[in-house]
C-alpha cells in the first residue's frame, strides 16, 4: 500500500542525486598531491572563430607539450594544463572563467579580445591575472589584472602611422587620412588610437568610414572618401573585406595613387588570394615573424607543427600562440625564481611573474616581452611589411607603438 | 486527468491550486531545498552554468508569453535582451544608480522598445512580424553599438556587480541565490498570468485572432500587452546577463542567439509553463556535452576538422527540425506523458 | 553631380543581385505558402559547393555548373521531402521556425565541411570596369544584373504560361481546390524548392565569384527579406522593382546620411524601409492583400 509512496520519494530522491552529482563529479576530479603549475586556457576552439581558435589552440597546447616533456616543465615543475573550450560565446565565457578561477588556476589566457572582453570583469573581481593573445585597448586600460600579449589595433594604427610619416610622406603640411573600419573592435581599437594621437603625430582624419564582415561591396562609401582627397587610406579590418575595398578602390580609379595600409588582422595570404594583383603595393604591419625566419624558436615550433598539427603548418595564428605558450612559461618561471614555488598564488604570479618580464626575446617570434608600470601590453612592437610581386615582405625592423593615453569612462 | 487517483477537486481554490496534493508540496519542497542548498556542493562552474541556465529562463520565459501563448513570432529576442542589458550597464555604471532601478528600468525601457517594434504587429502576423522582429534586431544593435557617448559603443561597458541594500553579489553563489530568486518568481508569474484572463486572451488571438476578436478580446491591447511582457522579461534577463558577466559589448546579442530562443521554447513546449525550462536545460546542457564530446570524438575517429565546429549548430538545427516534425508539443508534453504513466502504473491502460 | 551617377549605378546595380535572391523566396512562397527564412544559407551552402567543384576538385566550369544545379535540385527536393512535406498543414508558425532550424543546420553543415570561413571562387567575368560618364561599374555586375532580369523573365513566362507554373499559382490559392482537381500537389511544393535553390544557387555564384565566399552570404538573404517585403511576398514583379529601390536606397542613404548620423547607416537602411513599410502598406508594393486565410 505504500510501496507507490516509495517509489516518488525513490523518484525525487534519484533526480535530487543526478542534479547534485552530476557537478561534484566534475568538480571533484581536481587536485593531484605533486606540485604542479596550474594555468587556464579559454580557447575559441569552436564556434564562428574556430578558424583562428583551432590553430591558435593547436599552437598553445603543443607548446606546453614540448615544455613539459622536452624541458621537463618549469624550474622542474610541471605545468597542469585546464583548457576550456569558449566557442567564441561570452556567456560560456564567463563560466568558464569562473571554473578556472575555481580550479585554483595561477593564471589564465584567452586568444581574442571578446573573450577576454567578457572575463575580465570577472578575472579583475578575483585579482585573478591574465593576458589575452589579440586584445583591444579596453583589456588594458586602465591597467588592471589583464595584459596583452601582441599589441593591438589601436598600436598598430600608431606604428603605422608613425611609420608614414617618417618614411613615405613627402608632401608639405599634415598628411590626410581616411579610415575605413570594420563595425567590431577590430576596426574601431584603430579609431580610438587615430582620435588620441592624429592630432599630436600631425595627421588629419578626414573621414571615418565603415563595412561589415561580410561586405561585397563598397564603392559608395570609397566615393565619397574619394571626394576628400584623403593621401592615406587606413584599413582596420580582416581580409575578405579588405580585399573588397581595394578591389573598389582601383576600380574607383583612387588606387595605386594614394598610400593603402591595413591592421594585423587584414595582411594575410588570403587578401592576396582574394583581390589577386589589385593589393601590389599596400602597405600593413604585423607584430610576429613569418614561418620560415631564421629565429631560436623557429625550429621547435616547425617541429612540433608537423609532427602534431601538420595541418596547421604555415598558418600565423600557430606562431602567435606558440609564443603565448613561451610566454606563459616564462612568466611562471620568473615567479618561482622570485617567490619560490611554495608561495605561488595568482597574486604572486602577476607581481612576480606579470610584472618581472623585461626584455624577454620570445625566441624572436615577436617583439621582446617587457612589462612598465602603467602598461599592460606586454609586446609593443610591430613590423611594417608592404605586398610586393604577391608576397607580404617585411620592409622594416620592429617598431615600436608608443603607449596610447586612452581616455576611457 | 492530472491528479491521482482518488484525489477529486471540491472546490474552486482546490481546482486552481497549482500544488495540488501533499505529494506535489514534497516534491516542491525537496526541489526548493536542493536548489538553494546547492552552493554547498555545486563548485563555482557548476553555479556558474546554474547561473547562465536561470537568466536564459527568463528570457525564454518572456519569448514563450509572446510567441507561445500569443502566437507572435518573434526573431529579434537577443535585440531586446541587449537593451536591457545596456540600460541596466548604463544607469549603474554612468549613473551610479542601485542596481534595483536597473533592473527594473531594464524590464521597463526594454518593454517599451517591445511596443514600439511590436506595433505592425496589429495590422501583420507571420512572416511579416518575424522579419519586422528580425529588423528590429539589427537597428537595435546598430543604435547599441554607434551611440558611443551612452553605450560606450564597440569599446564595450563595464558593469559593476549587483548589490542590494549593502549585500554585494559578487560570488557566484549569492549570485546564484539572487538569479533563483528572480527565476523562481518570474516562472510562477508565467503561470499565473496563463491562467487569468490575460493569458486566456493570449491563447485566444493565438489560435484564431479573428475569433478572438469577435469574442470582444481587444486585439490591439493584448498583443502590445504581450510584446510588453515578454520584452519586459527580456530586459530582466538582459540586465541580469549583464551584472552577472560584467562586461558588454554588442557583439554578444547576435541573430543567432534570438534563432536559439526560438528553438528553446519549441523544443521544451510552446505555451506551456515548464517548457523555457526544459527547453534551456535541455539546450545548455547538449551544448555543455558537445563541447565536451566533439573533440574527443575528432580525436578517436580521426573526423574531419570542421566536426568540433560544425556539430554544434548541426545538432541543434536538427532537433528543431524534428520536434517540430516528431513532437511539436516539446518535452513539457512528453514530461506530462511520463507523468500520467507514472501516477497510473502499473495499471497504464 | 558625380557622386550622385556614381551611387545610383552602384545602387541599381547592387539591387539587382538582391532582387535574383529574393525571386527564389517569392518562387517558394508563391506556390506554397511557406517562408523560407533559411535563404541566405542556401545560398552559402550552394556558394560553397561550387568552391568545392571547381576549386577543391578543379572541375572545368561547364561541368561544374552542371553538377551545381544538379546539386541545387537535389537540395531543394530532400528539403521538401523531408522536412516541409511532414509539416503540410501545420500552423503558420511551425512553417517559418523549421526553416530557421534548417538555416542553423546548414551553417553547421557549411562549417563541418568546409572549415574555413573565406575561400574565393574563379573570376566569371571579365575584370575591366566600365566607365559611364564620370561614374565606373564593375562588369561582374552588370552581368549579374543582366542574368537576374532573365531569369525574372523566365520565371514569369514560367509561371503564366506554363502548365506546372500555373498549377503552381492554383495551388498557392487554394490547395484543397487543387487537389481536387487532380494537381498532385506534394509535386508542386517538391518543383517549387527545387527551382527555388537553384536560384539561390545562381545568386550564390554570382555573389561569390565578386566579393569571395564569406557568411555574409546569409546577410544578403537578410537583405532579400526587405526586398520581398518592399515588393510584396507574391510578386516576382516586386521582388524585380524592390530590389534595385532597395540598392538604390542603400547606397544613396549611405552616400548622403552618412555624415548625418553615424558611420554603417548603410548596413541599417534596408531594415528600416522594413519599419517604414510595415506601418504604411503592410503588404508591399504588388503584394496581394489578404495573405493568410483564417
Amino acid at each position: 500500500m505504500n510501496w507507490k509512496k516509495l517509489l516518488k520519494m525513490a523518484g525525487i530522491v534519484s533526480l535530487a542525486l543526478m542534479i547534485t552529482i552530476i557537478p561534484l563529479l566534475s568538480a571533484g576530479c581536481a587536485g593531484t598531491e605533486e606540485k604542479t603549475l596550474k594555468a587556464g586556457f579559454s580557447i575559441c576552439y569552436t564556434g564562428v572563430a574556430a578558424e583562428k581558435g583551432r590553430p591558435m589552440g593547436n599552437a598553445k597546447l603543443d607548446c606546453m607539450k614540448y615544455i613539459n616533456e622536452e624541458l621537463g616543465g618549469v624550474a622542474g615543475y610541471q605545468i597542469e594544463v585546464i583548457w576550456r573550450d569558449n566557442q567564441y560565446d561570452a556567456a560560456k565565457a564567463a563560466t568558464i572563467i569562473n571554473e578556472l578561477i575555481a580550479a585554483d588556476c595561477l593564471m589564465f589566457t584567452t586568444n581574442s579580445s571578446k573573450m577576454m572582453a567578457s572575463s575580465m570583469e570577472i578575472a579583475n573581481r578575483a585579482e585573478f591575472p591574465g593576458f589575452a593573445v589579440f586584445s583591444s585597448p579596453v583589456c588594458t586600460h586602465p591597467p588592471q589584472h589583464i595584459y596583452a600579449q601582441m599589441p593591438d589595433y589601436g598600436d598598430d594604427w600608431a606604428a603605422f602611422a608613425k611609420y608614414y610619416l617618417e618614411n613615405i610622406w613627402q608632401g608639405e603640411g599634415r598628411p590626410k587620412m581616411a579610415l575605413h573600419l570594420l563595425n567590431n573592435p577590430t576596426g574601431y581599437g584603430a579609431q580610438d588610437a587615430a582620435l588620441v594621437l592624429a592630432d599630436e603625430l600631425g595627421i588629419d582624419i578626414v573621414a571615418i568610414d565603415e563595412h561589415t564582415a561580410t561586405t561585397t561591396n563598397e564603392i559608395e562609401s570609397l566615393t565619397r572618401i574619394k571626394g576628400l582627397n584623403p593621401d592615406i587610406l587606413y584599413i582596420s579590418s580582416t581580409p575578405q573585406p579588405t580585399s573588397i575595398i581595394v578591389k573598389n578602390a582601383v576600380e574607383l580609379g583612387m588606387y595605386p595613387g594614394i598610400t593603402i595600409g591595413c591592421g594585423h588582422a587584414s595582411l594575410t595570404s588570403v587578401l592576396i588570394e582574394l583581390a589577386g594583383a589589385d593589393t601590389e603595393g599596400v602597405y600593413g604591419v604585423y607584430p610576429t615573424v613569418n614561418w620560415g625566419d631564421d629565429v631560436p624558436a623557429m625550429a621547435k615550433m616547425t617541429e612540433y607543427c608537423q609532427e602534431y598539427h601538420p595541418e596547421d603548418y604555415g598558418n600565423m595564428d600557430y606562431v602567435t600562440s606558440w609564443a603565448e605558450g613561451l610566454i606563459v612559461a616564462e612568466i611562471l618561471r620568473l615567479a618561482i625564481e622570485n617567490v619560490g614555488i611554495d608561495n605561488l598564488t595568482p597574486q604572486a604570479i602577476e607581481e612576480y611573474g606579470f610584472q618581472k618580464l623585461d626584455n624577454f626575446d620570445v625566441g624572436g617570434l615577436h617583439g621582446p616581452v617587457t612589462y612598465t608600470s602603467g602598461d599592460n601590453r606586454l609586446s609593443k612592437s610591430v613590423r611594417v611589411f608592404q605586398i610586393l610581386d604577391g608576397e607580404i615582405t617585411p620592409i622594416t625592423g620592429w617598431v615600436e607603438a608608443p603607449l596610447i593615453p586612452y581616455e576611457f569612462e | 486527468m492530472d491528479l491521482p487517483a482518488g484525489t477529486r477537486n471540491y472546490t474552486y481554490a482546490q481546482d486552481m491550486a497549482i500544488f495540488r496534493t501533499k505529494t506535489h508540496w514534497a516534491m516542491l519542497l525537496a526541489l526548493l531545498v536542493i536548489l538553494f542548498t546547492a552552493p554547498l556542493y555545486w563548485g563555482n562552474h557548476w553555479l556558474s552554468v546554474a547561473n547562465l541556465i536561470g537568466i536564459t529562463i527568463i528570457a525564454a520565459t518572456g519569448l514563450n508569453i509572446l510567441t507561445g501563448y500569443c502566437g507572435q513570432l518573434s526573431i529579434g529576442h537577443a535585440g531586446f535582451i541587449a537593451v536591457g542589458a545596456y540600460t541596466s550597464a548604463v544607469l549603474t555604471n554612468r549613473l551610479e544608480l542601485p542596481f534595483i532601478v536597473g533592473l527594473l528600468a531594464a524590464g521597463i525601457i526594454a518593454g517599451l522598445i517591445g511596443l514600439i517594434f511590436g506595433t505592425p504587429s496589429v495590422r501583420v502576423k507571420g512572416f511579416y512580424l518575424a522579419i519586422s522582429t528580425i529588423a528590429a534586431q539589427f537597428i537595435l544593435i546598430w543604435v547599441i553599438n554607434h551611440w558611443t557617448s551612452v553605450t560606450g559603443g564597440f569599446r564595450g561597458i563595464s558593469v559593476p556587480p549587483a548589490s542590494i541594500g549593502g549585500m554585494i553579489f559578487v560570488s557566484q553563489s549569492s549570485q546564484f541565490y539572487l538569479i533563483l530568486v528572480i527565476t523562481v518568481l518570474v516562472v510562477f508569474l508565467a503561470k499565473n498570468l496563463a491562467r487569468t484572463r490575460v493569458g486566456r486572451a493570449f491563447v485566444a488571438i493565438r489560435d484564431n485572432d479573428l475569433a478572438a476578436e469577435v469574442m470582444g478580446i481587444n486585439l490591439f491591447r493584448y498583443k502590445l500587452l504581450a510584446f510588453f511582457i515578454g520584452c519586459f522579461l527580456a530586459g530582466i534577463a538582459g540586465s541580469l546577463l549583464a551584472h552577472w558577466i560584467g562586461f558588454l559589448n554588442a557583439e554578444n546579442f547576435s541573430i543567432m542567439d534570438s534563432i536559439l530562443y526560438i528553438g528553446i521554447i519549441i523544443i521544451g513546449g510552446l505555451g506551456t509553463t515548464t517548457g523555457p525550462i526544459f527547453g534551456v536545460i535541455f539546450i545548455r546542457m547538449l551544448q555543455q556535452g558537445i563541447t565536451f564530446i566533439a573533440p574527443v570524438l575528432e580525436s578517436t575517429f580521426a573526423l574531419p576538422a570542421g566536426f568540433t565546429t560544425g556539430i554544434g549548430p548541426m545538432v541543434f538545427g536538427l532537433a528543431i527540425v524534428l520536434f517540430l516534425i516528431l513532437e511539436p508539443r516539446g518535452l513539457a508534453h512528453r514530461w506530462q506523458l511520463f507523468k500520467a504513466s507514472y501516477r497510473l502504473w502499473p495499471f497504464s491502460y | 553631380m558625380a557622386e550622385l551617377l556614381q551611387f545610383v549605378i552602384t545602387g541599381i546595380t547592387v539591387g539587382m543581385i538582391y532582387a535574383l535572391i529574393a525571386l527564389s523566396f517569392v518562387l517558394v512562397w508563391k506556390s506554397s505558402g511557406v517562408a523560407n527564412l533559411a535563404l541566405g544559407q542556401l545560398v552559402l551552402i550552394s556558394s560553397w559547393f561550387t568552391y568545392g567543384m571547381l576549386v577543391q576538385a578543379g572541375l572545368p566550369l561547364w561541368v561544374g555548373f552542371v553538377l551545381i544545379i544538379l546539386f541545387a535540385l537535389a537540395l531543394g527536393w530532400v528539403i521538401e521531402r523531408f522536412i516541409l512535406r511532414p509539416l503540410i498543414a501545420q500552423p503558420i508558425l511551425s512553417l517559418i521556425t523549421v526553416t530557421l532550424g534548417l538555416a542553423y543546420f546548414i551553417e553547421g553543415a557549411v562549417s563541418f565541411i568546409w572549415p574555413k570561413s573565406v575561400a574565393a571562387l574563379p573570376r566569371l567575368f571579365p575584370q575591366e570596369p566600365i566607365h559611364i560618364g564620370t561614374a565606373v561599374v564593375s562588369q561582374e555586375y552588370l552581368w549579374a544584373a543582366a542574368i537576374s532580369v532573365a531569369l525574372f523573365g523566365l520565371l514569369s513566362l514560367y509561371f503564366k504560361y506554363h502548365k506546372m507554373g500555373i498549377a503552381m499559382r492554383a495551388t498557392a490559392d487554394d490547395q484543397m481546390a487543387v487537389q481536387a482537381c487532380g494537381i498532385p500537389v506534394t509535386r508542386i511544393f517538391s518543383r517549387s524548392w527545387m527551382l527555388a535553390c537553384v536560384l539561390a544557387a545562381v545568386g550564390g555564384v554570382l555573389m561569390s565569384s565578386i566579393g569571395g565566399i564569406t557568411f555574409g552570404l546569409v546577410e544578403t538573404g537578410l537583405k532579400a527579406f526587405s526586398v520581398v517585403i518592399l515588393g510584396g511576398l507574391n510578386s516576382f514583379l516586386g521582388a524585380i522593382i524592390a530590389g534595385p529601390i532597395i540598392g538604390l536606397a542603400e547606397n544613396l542613404g549611405g552616400g548622403y546620411l552618412t555624415p548625418l548620423t553615424w558611420p554603417g547607416v548603410k548596413e541599417v537602411i534596408p531594415f528600416i524601409i522594413i519599419i517604414i513599410v510595415m506601418f504604411l502598406k503592410p503588404y508591399g508594393l504588388f503584394g496581394e492583400v489578404r495573405i493568410e486565410r483564417i
